[in-house]
C-alpha cells in the first residue's frame, strides 16, 4: 500500500531550526537526539549534557526515561524520530506509566527514514502519535505545525510538568548520521556524561 | 539436584547488592544521586520469577519498574547508569533472545554495566539445560557464550552469592553479565 510518506518541503518546519530553538533555551536540561537530530545537535551543543542513541535505533525514550528517573532535579529533552520510535513503540507505555514529571519527548516527524534512503514509515504521515501518546497516559501530548508556533510553546514546554509529548511535523534534515562526520562513540558519551552529573573524585 | 529458592533471600540479596553499588558510587563521585529507595528492578515479567515481583510489590525500598519490551528495559538501565542509579534486569530467557541487539549495541558495544537475572522458564529439575526439550532453555547459556557475556547459574540457595559478585563483574568490566534462574523461584 503506497503512503504519503514524503512531506511537502515548503510547509515544513525545518529541523535544525528547532533545535537551535531548543539549544538556546534548554538551560541545565539532558538531551538525548537520534537518527537526524544528531548531526546538527553535535554542531550546536559539542561538548555538554547530551547522550545521543546510537547504534540501538528506537531506544532514544528509554534511555531518555532512565535518566529522568535517575535525575530528577533535571529536565530531560528526547529528540526522537518517528521511524525510530515506531521501532519501540510500547515505550510510550513504559514512560506513561513511570510518568516522569521532567521529561519531554519531542518527536520529529518527517513520515521517513531518512538515514536509509528516506523510505516511507509504515503508515506514512497518516500515524497519529499524539493519539498514541495521549492513549498511552502522557500528561500533555500536541502536535506542533509552524515554527512560530513552536517558539511561542517552547518556554511553557520546558517547564511545565511532563511527562510531555510534542509531535514536530518537519521536513528532511541537512543531514544524517550516514551524510555527516562521525560523532563521539556512543560509549565515550556514556562516560562523558556520567562524569558530568556525578563528578568522579580526584584520585589521589 | 537443582533447588527453588525463596523470594525473600533473592530480595534481601539485591538490597545488599544495591547497599554495595551505592556505597561504592559514594566513594568514586562527588555528587551521587540522592533518593530514598536503594535501587531499581526493571522487569518485564518472568513466569519463573514471579514469586520476586509479587513479593518486590511490597517493598518500599526497591523501586520496579515494569517495561512493555526487554529492549526498553536495557536501554532504561543505561539511562539509570549513567545518572548514577543501580539497577536489576528481571527477565526471561524469551526476552534474551528478543533483545540482543540492544544487548550488543548498549551493552557490549556501548560498554554500559547491566546486571541480568534471566529466569530459565520450563527448565526440568532433573536436567542441565543443555540437555532440555526446550529450546528456550537450550539456547540461552549458548548464546551468551556466543556473545561472550559472563555468566552463572543460580541452582539453589547456596548460590544467591552470585548476584552481588555478577553485579560487581558486570561494572568491573563495563558490560553484561547474567544469572540464570535455574528453577522457579519460590
Amino acid at each position: 500500500m503506497a503512503h504519503d510518506a514524503k512531506p511537502p518541503e515548503a510547509k515544513l518546519m525545518k529541523p535544525e531550526e528547532i533545535l537551535n530553538l531548543i539549544h538556546a533555551q534548554r538551560g541545565s536540561a539532558i538531551c538525548v537526539p537520534t537518527m537526524t537530530t544528531g548531526p546538527h545537535w553535535r554542531t550546536i551543543a559539542p561538548d555538554d549534557l547530551s547522550v545521543g542513541c546510537v547504534g540501538f535505533m528506537g531506544g532514544a525514550s528509554s534511555l531518555g526515561l532512565g535518566l529522568a528517573l535517575a535525575r530528577p532535579d533535571r529536565r530531560v529533552l528526547v529528540l526522537d524520530g518517528d521511524g525510530s520510535l515506531l521501532m519501540q513503540l510500547g515505550s510510550l507505555a513504559t514512560v506513561a506509566g513511570a510518568a516522569p514529571r521532567n521529561l519531554v519527548h519531542f518527536l520529529f516527524k518527517n513520515g521517513v527514514y531518512h538515514t536509509s534512503g528516506a523510505q516511507g514509515i509504515p503508515g506514512g504521515l497518516t500515524v497519529d502519535f499524539v493519539a498514541m501518546a495521549k492513549g498511552a497516559g502522557y500528561r500533555l501530548a500536541l502536535a506542533i505545525h509552524d515554527i512560530g508556533d513552536f517558539k511561542r510553546r517552547l518556554p511553557e514546554l520546558l517547564k511545565a510538568e511532563g511527562p510531555i509529548f510534542v509531535e514536530l511535523h518537519t521536513g528532511l534534515s541537512e543531514q544524517t548520521p550516514m551524510t555527516a562526520r562521525v560523532g563521539v562513540p556512543f560509549p565515550q558519551q556514556v562516560s562523558d556524561l556520567r562524569a558530568k552529573l556525578l563528578k568522579p573524585r580526584a584520585r589521589a | 539436584m537443582p533447588e527453588s529458592i525463596p523470594a525473600t533471600l533473592i530480595i534481601d540479596t539485591l538490597k545488599d547488592t544495591f547497599r554495595e553499588a551505592r556505597a561504592a558510587l559514594a566513594a568514586e563521585v562527588a555528587e551521587p544521586p540522592k533518593h530514598s529507595h536503594l535501587g531499581w528492578i526493571l522487569s518485564v515479567p518472568d513466569t519463573h520469577q514471579k514469586s520476586v515481583l509479587a513479593a518486590l510489590d511490597k517493598e518500599e525500598q526497591i523501586r520496579v519498574l515494569t517495561c512493555a519490551t526487554e529492549d526498553e528495559a536495557t536501554t532504561i538501565a543505561a539511562g539509570l547508569h549513567i545518572g548514577g542509579e543501580p539497577c536489576v534486569l528481571m527477565i526471561q530467557h524469551a526476552g534474551l533472545y528478543a533483545s540482543v541487539n540492544t544487548l550488543r549495541g548498549v551493552g557490549m558495544d556501548g560498554q554500559v554495566p547491566i546486571f541480568y537475572m534471566i529466569g530459565l522458564l520450563s527448565r526440568e529439575k532433573d536436567k542441565e539445560p543443555k540437555d532440555s526439550r526446550h529450546s528456550m532453555v537450550r539456547y540461552a547459556e549458548p548464546l551468551l557464550d556466543t556473545f561472550g557475556v559472563p555468566h552463572a547459574r543460580l541452582e539453589g540457595p547456596d548460590d544467591v552469592h552470585l548476584i552481588p559478585e555478577y553485579y560487581r563483574l558486570s561494572r568491573e568490566r563495563k558490560g553484561p553479565a547474567v544469572v540464570l534462574v535455574g528453577l522457579e523461584t519460590i
